[in-house]
């Protein structure tokens, strides 16, 4: 049993460590990896790089921001941190928006929960459209919070455009106008109010659900 | 009118980008301005402005060496401008809601305004294809036969419609002139 | 009646003159034109494809889908709607791997790339190129040309569509687009500009 038991642990370190040198060495293949010229840098990216696999977590949001940290000249621990952050956001951003949803989709949830978007905006969002992809309305959301509309304020008019059909390029010409009239002073949630139920005032009314019982007569 | 060297949309044809610079270097704010003056609103203007120029690139293979290249330019440039006002509601609505639209104005308020914003306004109202004519044919300086072949009209029809647009022109702005003496 | 005729003609005359005053050369929104035009030949390679494109897609804008245009022109770039199938991202290329704690995400090939014409005015610069999270903020992916002798500089890049962080590397130096708004990033220090592009 004994023998058993050893056996089955150096199996298993062996195959924990065939899986970190082999996720080690793909990464060290990797061209962008390799061209990052400061070595602790270099290390650090392939370490979380290797974690974010084990975790299945995609691996391109993580890879671009290390890039731009080493675009930026971020320190080493700076860019370790970043990753970090990203890591657990994208897993926060993958349970509430569902195993199906792409890289682009947990990218912009992740964005989304950065600035301060609720969780249960990511969930309602997902219900609003389980079947496309909400990566556009879910950059919108995080352009109107970051230009300081009250996260909550913005879930609410992103969700209720979303339920009456907006497109995602009624949503960005929103995000425009509410820009544009920022820039011209007007407050960021006067300025969404004002384009929000613009828009809504366009778009057909939600067909009420039929409750199965019939109109009295 | 102004036209380019007969050489320079040959040359685009033939492919040669700088030869298709000239061509919008020259014929820009030509374009501009009657987008301007057809659409009234510049964020239009520019859109039609540049998706008519992406045309023209686009059908360089089908332009004909012996034809002049304004028509063929103004045909392409009038129709973008036909299809963005044919959005133009809708689009004004989704972006500018609340704003004042920019001919908000009703004539009996212009009294005494600037002779080309009352110029603007009367402009606006008038029906799209009357409007198209008259800025054509006398801001443009296209011949009649050049913009019959460009919209497609009977020279008679287009003959009326100019006709049309300057009564009204002459009708609504005359009153401001008298009023203005 | 006939000098009425006359002051009604002078009257024309007087409104045509209204009309007439140019507009001056925009750089910016010639240099938009061709930066558009120059996506279009890299998608279509043939004039042939081009030409069954036009023809299928008559009200297609290349300008913003009509939506963009104002913040467009004023963040230094233009969308054009046209579709571009993305190439196989490296997602996953560790070779056999056991099932992961969260599955993989949908693969990028099944995600449309948007050609993204872009401008920038940077008259004294040597070399500028366009850098962000869509090329892995890489200033080789994706240099600018020059328009003109002193114009502004141009490219296109392929965006997905969504909100995307970016930046002008000028000469060596990162700058932020002066036209676009700005993401203050809270792990690096410094700012990104925003580009948000819409569904095609």
């Amino acid at each position: 049993m004994k023998f058993l038991n050893a056996r089955s642990a150096a199996v298993a370190t062996a195959a924990m460590l065939v899986s970190i040198y082999g996720a080690t060495a793909a990464a060290q293949q990797d061209p962008q990896v390799t061209a990052i010229r400061d070595e602790a840098t270099r290390t650090v990216v392939m370490e979380q790089l290797s974690i974010a696999r084990d975790r299945g977590i995609p691996r391109e949001p993580l890879l671009s921001r290390a890039l731009e940290g080493v675009a930026k000249n971020a320190s080493s621990s700076t860019i370790r941190s970043a990753m970090a952050a990203l890591q657990k956001r994208l897993t926060r951003a993958h349970d509430l928006l569902g195993a199906s949803s792409t890289v682009d989709e947990l990218s912009a949830g992740a964005d989304a929960l950065s600035v301060g978007v609720p969780d249960k905006t990511l969930k309602a969002m997902r219900e609003a459209a389980p079947r496309r992809s909400i990566a556009v309305e879910l950059g919108v959301l995080t352009e109107l919070v970051a230009r300081h509309v009250s996260p909550k304020k913005a879930s609410q008019m992103i969700l209720d455009l979303m339920a009456r059909g907006a497109t995602g390029a009624q949503l960005t010409a929103l995000n425009a106008a509410v820009q544009s009239d920022v820039a011209a002073g007007l407050t960021p949630e006067a300025a969404l109010e004002r384009h929000g139920r613009g828009i809504l005032s366009l778009l057909p009314l939600p067909t009420p659900a039929f409750n199965g019982n019939p109109r009295p007569r | 009118m102004n036209e380019i060297d007969a050489s320079v949309p040959l040359r685009a044809k033939r492919g040669e980008e700088q030869a298709f610079i000239e061509i919008v270097e020259f014929y820009y704010p030509r374009c501009l301005r009657f987008a301007r003056n057809m659409l009234s609103n510049d964020q239009d203007a520019e859109e039609a402005v540049q998706d008519a120029f992406v045309r023209v690139h686009d059908s360089f293979p089908r332009f004909r060496e012996d034809a002049r290249f304004d028509p063929w330019l103004f045909r392409i440039l009038a129709n973008r401008c036909r299809t963005l006002l044919s959005r133009g509601k809708r689009h004004r609505s989704l972006i500018e809601y609340g704003d004042v639209p920019i001919t908000a104005a009703a004539p009996e308020e212009e009294y005494g305004a600037d002779w080309a914003e009352e110029v603007q306004v009367v402009l606006d109202s008038l029906p799209a294809e009357q409007r198209e004519a008259f800025l054509l044919r006398h801001v443009e300086d296209l011949s009649y036969e050049d913009i019959a072949a460009l919209t497609g009209v009977r020279l008679s029809a287009l003959r009326m419609r100019v006709k049309r647009a300057c009564d009204t022109l002459r009708a609504r702005l005359s009153e401001v002139e008298q009023h203005d003496r | 009646m006939i000098d009425d005729l006359t002051e009604q003609d002078e009257l024309i005359e007087r409104v045509a003159r209204a009309l007439k005053p140019l507009p001056p050369l925009n750089a910016r929104a010639t240099a938009g034109i061709l930066a558009a035009v120059r996506t279009r030949s890299a998608q279509t390679p043939s004039a042939w494809s081009r030409a069954v494109e036009w023809l299928r897609q008559p009200n297609f804008s290349v300008a913003t889908a009509g939506m963009l245009a104002a913040a467009a022109l004023a963040i230094g770039f233009v969308t054009r709607g046209a579709i571009t199938p993305a190439g196989p991202a490296a997602l996953a290329t560790e070779g056999n791997v056991s099932a992961p704690v969260m599955p993989a995400a949908n693969t990028p090939s099944a995600v449309r790339e948007i050609p993204v014409p872009i401008t920038f005015d940077a008259a004294g610069a040597s070399n500028v190129s366009i850098v962000g999270d869509f090329n892995d903020w890489n200033s080789a992916a994706a240099p600018l040309k020059r328009f003109g002798a002193n114009g502004p500089w141009t490219t296109t890049v392929k965006v997905t569509p969504g909100r995307h962080l970016y930046a002008f590397m000028v000469d060596g130096k990162l700058v932020v687009d002066p036209r676009a708004p700005s993401t203050r990033d809270l792990d690096y220090g410094g700012e990104a500009s925003v580009m948000m592009v819409p569904t095609p």
